[in-house]
């Protein structure tokens, strides 16, 4: 066996500092973020805002309507981030921007604001596929070295692991998104979209006491969840279904909406923790890196800690300021492959929904 | 082997290295570094510096290892039994000894369980199939050669089982739609 194989990395050290914006928007958040590579390697977050569009109690985010608020506050976040970070849009290297995946219609408002800014300061522009910001803030923020990423967010579910200059899927959800599931069932328990339905989620869950039966469907490296969420609301239909269950004494045979919360998260997460054991054994990698929405949720961080401990291994997480969609990824992600020369001319920045994280070419690394 | 009453568990020594370590599907602990404080080292290309092919020593191609891990699986489905978690690290080459020759051995039944379903089968070789293409980059010609020799191990049973992965390969999202 050979020893530890040291790769040299391909990016070399700026020899003047870098300056990046980043403008996100390819579902409810709209974020703006700016990020500073200096000479001495070191990366400096210079803002990072944010604004979430909230729906009602009961509804989803539609995308005219989500695009619609993308558009109404762009300026106002955009010079939020730039007061912030007490610069002018004439210091800035590179305007970056999420090319996709994402929902069509919030990802071109973001876009047509990117292009505008990018002709009138005469500045170049790099489309970032948004998977691939969430991995290298992620490995930003935590230092990880070569984890096996697990990205769960509202619309993506996928295990990653990074080969020859690509991060390569290893699993993913063959329907909706883990995120899309937990948003979706707190939809049905009339839980709060506010700050997001999976922390409310979250919140319920710790009190549910009783976990009741959901189909378990790992297929292969792959995980499928849309019939977990209807067996879950077909419980809100079960006789034994109390909505108000707070008032019953512990010895009824009662299912609340907290225990319904708990098993939700229980049965989720531990298929989603299986898949990645799996790519970890795989690929001989000690390190999970959780990235995405969903990765702020601590029950998950909690019982991938505990796989990743009987591995002998670790968990790297961030919080809710990088997990959940922002700006200053896309700038790192952008700035990172900019450093390498990468360029979207003005022709080639079109937004696509269906963009595979596999089929970014990763040039910054070995 | 596992005999709870008797208390005794039975383990067997296979001489020999994973597929995926053959393959030269990465060493572990693989790191990264910054570009500088380091002298180039320009024969380094990609890293991985392949001097002598491992396989070399065992007296066999790439294209033979693959006709033995096609051959493998398809003894193992014929019997109905899914693996549930073939990778390349789930198996090994054996050193030939005299009185067999060179074995392919799958390791790591962990997630097995029995199954007539084409289904099953499929999603197996599925589950290979992205092992593959997520640690040896350039494997299409590598798992093609896999399904050949699967297909001449299964005989009849190939056509639904063929059938069912181009179903099972379209599953997924954000799969590119076009042609």
């Amino acid at each position: 066996m050979p020893g530890r194989i040291r790769k040299r990395s391909p990016l070399k050290k700026p020899e003047r500092p870098y300056i990046a914006l980043g403008l996100e928007g390819s579902a409810n958040k709209l974020g703006a973020g700016i990020i500073k590579h200096g000479p001495d390697g070191s990366t400096t977050v210079m803002s990072n805002v944010r604004h979430t569009y909230i729906t009602p109690p009961g509804e989803g985010f539609l995308p005219r309507d989500t695009a619609q608020h993308h558009r109404d506050w762009a300026l106002t976040v955009i010079n939020d981030a730039l007061s912030k970070a007490q610069i002018s849009l004439h210091d800035i290297d590179c305007i970056c921007f999420t090319q996709g995946p994402g929902m069509g219609a919030p990802l071109s408002s973001v876009a047509l604001v990117a292009r505008t800014l990018s002709l009138l300061y005469n500045k170049p522009l790099v489309g970032v596929n948004h998977c691939v910001g969430h991995i290298e803030m992620g490995r930003q923020i935590t230092g990880a070295q070569n984890p096996v990423v697990l990205y769960v967010s509202g619309g993506n579910t996928q295990v990653i692991a990074y080969s020859q200059q690509r991060y390569r899927i290893f699993g993913e959800t063959l329907d909706i998104a883990v995120g899309n599931c937990l948003d979706r069932f707190a939809r049905v328990i009339d839980l709060s979209n506010d700050p997001s339905p999976g922390y409310n989620i979250e919140q319920e869950a710790k009190r549910g006491k009783r976990l009741v039966p959901l189909p378990y469907t790992t297929k292969g490296m792959d995980i499928s969840l849309s019939g977990i969420l209807t067996s879950a609301e077909a419980y809100v239909q079960d006789k034994r279904y109390r909505p108000d269950g707070a008032t019953a004494s512990g010895s009824d045979d009662i299912i609340t909406p907290q225990d319904l919360c708990f098993s939700l998260q229980e049965t989720v997460f531990a298929m989603l923790v299986e898949i990645t054991e799996r790519a970890m054994a795989h690929i001989s990698s000690k390190e999970v890196l959780i990235v995405g929405g969903v990765g702020c949720n601590e029950r998950l961080q909690d019982m991938m800690g505990i796989m990743a401990k009987e591995r002998g291994g670790s968990v790297f997480a961030t919080d809710e300021r990088f997990c959940i969609d922002n700006g200053i990824m896309i700038a790192q992600a952008g700035l990172l492959s900019f450093r390498m020369g990468h360029r979207t001319p003005l022709t080639k920045s079109s937004c696509t929904q269906r963009f595979r994280t596999d089929e970014v070419h990763v040039a910054w690394r070995a | 082997m596992v005999d709870a009453a008797e208390g005794v568990l039975a383990l067997e020594w296979i001489d020999g290295k994973s597929v995926r370590f053959l393959l030269g599907g990465g060493a572990e602990g693989e790191e990264e570094e910054d570009a500088e404080d380091e002298e180039p080292e320009d024969a380094d290309v990609g890293g991985q510096g392949h001097d002598d092919d491992p396989l070399s020593e065992y007296g066999v191609t790439q294209e033979g290892v693959m006709a033995m891990v096609g051959a493998e699986i398809a003894k193992m489905h014929r019997a109905d039994i899914i693996h549930g978690d073939l990778t390349t690290s789930n198996m090994m080459l054996r050193h030939p000894r005299a009185d067999k020759g060179l074995q392919l051995v799958l390791i790591d039944f962990g997630l097995a369980y029995t199954s007539t379903l084409v289904e099953d089968k499929a999603v197996d070789l599925y589950v290979l199939e992205r092992a593959f293409a997520s640690t040896h980059p350039a494997s299409e010609p590598l798992f093609a050669s896999v399904l050949r020799a699967y297909q001449a191990g299964m005989g009849r049973d190939w056509g639904a089982i063929s059938k069912r992965l181009d179903d099972v390969r379209l599953r997924g999202r954000k799969r590119s739609m076009v042609g």
